[in-house]
């Protein structure tokens, strides 16, 4: 079945058109690295080891609506990188670590954006809070190992 | 010069980080994670300014504040993508040397991009003292954002090479 889409017109303009392609890794790994980043940047701020002229809710909401943006923009990417080569990936044991990784640590991004407001309230940051920072960086952490991992294991991508 | 070169990158190669990241079939990607990691932190804390200077996105702070507020991390990310990035460098030196990609990514548009991260990191003290930022500053935050985009492009065109 996966093996089908890489038939799949679109698919294989993608796949055999060099420049098509290199700009979807391109925005893969921009938009990636940059969402990533602006998540470990609050984690370091609730950690109280970042950027402590602003509340945690002030650099939180500058830099939350980008997560979001940048996730979208990584995941659809990612998707069309997936397409091409379906039937590789869809069995591939590094890529599916990656992606319950993903999970996992998207989890933790929701879990930390939610509790922020009532975090930034606290006059001393929550222990839970900087526990749930800590396992954010983590799980991030752990996303891109296992996204490198594909390659050097599998020799795909 | 060129024979500077070669030599350095031989004895980059058969050095014991060289060896080990070449050789060892776990630390090659430990490596990547660490060059990845640092740029998060250096690529998140750039784009944001960036962003924030050209006026996109909430104003919680102004580019200045935020520019100032983040500085601290930018350069740690820095220092870590270099550490990570000599690394891997360090594994096969003179493939890398002689890599179109690579030699268009470190040898012009990495220090372009630095040289002009570090103008606007400066500057957006200035242009961005206020909410709404300086014509000029919108201009320098674009350009720093389409530098950056162009040494991940050719970052990724190293492995066609």
């Amino acid at each position: 079945m996966w093996e089908n889409l890489e038939h799949v017109k679109w698919v294989t303009v993608l796949a055999q058109t060099g420049w098509l392609y290199v700009l979807v890794s391109v925005t893969h790994y921009f938009t990636l690295l940059f969402f990533i980043g602006t998540i470990v940047l609050v984690d370091l701020r609730i950690l109280g080891v970042a950027d402590r002229n602003q509340t945690v809710s002030q650099l939180a909401e500058q830099l939350q609506p980008w997560t979001w943006v940048g996730f979208a923009l990584a995941m659809v990417s990612g998707f069309l990188l997936f397409t091409t080569d379906a039937g590789a990936y869809a069995f591939d044991t590094p890529f599916r670590v990656k992606l319950l990784t993903i999970l996992l640590a998207f989890i933790f991004a929701v879990i930390v954006q939610w509790n922020v407001p009532k975090w930034n309230r606290s006059p001393v940051m929550p222990a839970a809070a900087k526990v749930a920072a800590f396992l954010s960086l983590i799980l991030w952490l752990g996303a891109i190992l296992a996204g490198v991992e594909i390659a050097a294991l599998s020799g795909l991508g | 010069m060129y024979e500077a070169l070669v030599a350095f990158c031989k004895w980059l190669e058969g050095t014991p980080w060289g060896v080990s990241t070449r050789t060892s079939l776990w630390l090659y990607p430990f490596i990547q994670l660490i060059h990845f990691s640092g740029l998060t932190v250096w690529l998140g804390t750039n784009i944001t300014v960036d962003l924030r200077l050209l006026g996109v996105g909430k104003r919680r702070q102004t580019a200045a504040q935020l520019s100032d507020g983040l500085f601290a991390w930018n350069w740690i990310g820095f220092c870590i993508v270099v550490l990570g990035g000599f690394l891997l460098f360090s594994s096969t030196a003179s493939t890398y040397v002689t890599n179109p990609a690579f030699r268009v990514k470190l040898g012009m548009l990495v220090p372009l991009a630095l040289v002009w991260h570090i103008v606007v990191q400066q500057k957006a003290r200035v242009w961005g003292q206020g909410e709404e930022t300086l014509p000029a500053g919108k201009l320098a935050g674009l350009m720093e954002l389409l530098l950056w985009i162009s040494v991940i492009t050719a970052a990724v065109e190293i492995p066609n090479y």
